[in-house]
């Protein structure tokens, strides 16, 4: 299965500090670990988990062996870096930002009332990046309309991000 | 259930999280935050720090007036 792992600039993992063997032309080595979601095991995510785990560097990453679904995220008892997604750079990230920092002012000031509490942590939060702007733009849509509304922002999220980085969403076999 | 956790929610649940005690869903929303929030990440590494330093220190390894010390200290604490 390929799937999408997000990774720290030197290649580290966010939650582990494992650092991972990284592709340089050709896959990285495979990594194992047995599974168990949250303690043990590779976790990665589908398109669909992408701006819940949104991080400085991002790989195509092929999952074998055990392969667990679990909320937003695949974890599996192995795993190997195929490819970092190059269109993943500075310009896109901060890209992603603006449009997530837009989208939610867009909720804060066209909500009935008008939010402007919401609407004043918006951009002295751009420094902190994508990662809490993402949450940001949903938060205030779930303020505006309720939790569905959070879950439509991270939908909108996702699709930008699936058509900017040229991915086919969904995790592919 | 919730689509996210709050920053005083993290601060609750850090030591389950550390212990692997958390059920997987609320596991992932505690990770989902220290994703996107610096504080919460920093947060957790002091924590981690604290329990690599002190997490091998038995009951009877601490001192009685230190003990007592900080017995009196949680004490006032509960007060507040």
């Amino acid at each position: 299965m390929i799937a999408y792992k997000f990774l720290r600039a030197d290649g580290s993992s966010v939650f582990t500090g494992f650092r991972w063997p990284l592709p340089n032309g050709a896959p990285g080595a495979w990594v194992d670990a047995p599974v168990e979601p949250c303690r043990s095991g590779i976790h990665a995510c589908a398109p669909a988990g992408m701006p819940y785990w949104i991080g400085r560097s991002l790989y195509e990453i092929e999952l074998a062996g055990d392969i667990v679904e679990e909320g937003m995220k695949l974890v599996a008892s192995r795993a190997r870096l195929l490819r970092p997604v190059a269109a993943w750079n500075d310009s896109l990230r901060d890209e992603y930002t603006r449009m997530c920092a837009d989208r939610a002012h867009e909720h804060a000031l066209g909500a009935s009332p008008q939010l402007p509490e919401w609407d004043a942590v918006i951009e002295p939060s751009l420094p902190e990046g994508p990662a809490l702007l993402g949450f940001v733009a949903a938060r205030i849509a779930e303020e505006r309309g309720g939790v569905d509304a959070y879950r439509a922002e991270r939908d909108l999220q996702t699709a930008w991000l699936v058509e900017r980085l040229g991915l086919q969403d969904g995790a592919a076999s | 259930m919730a689509e996210h956790v709050t920053c005083q929610e993290v601060v609750e649940l850090v030591t389950g999280y550390l212990e692997h005690a958390l059920p997987a869903d609320e596991a992932e929303l505690f990770e989902q935050h220290i994703n996107f929030c610096d504080g919460c990440e920093w947060y957790l590494d002091q924590m981690r720090t604290t329990v690599a330093a002190v997490g091998r220190i038995q009951e009877e390894d601490v001192p009685p007036e230190t003990r007592d010390k900080l017995l009196t200290a949680f004490r006032e604490w509960k007060r507040r």
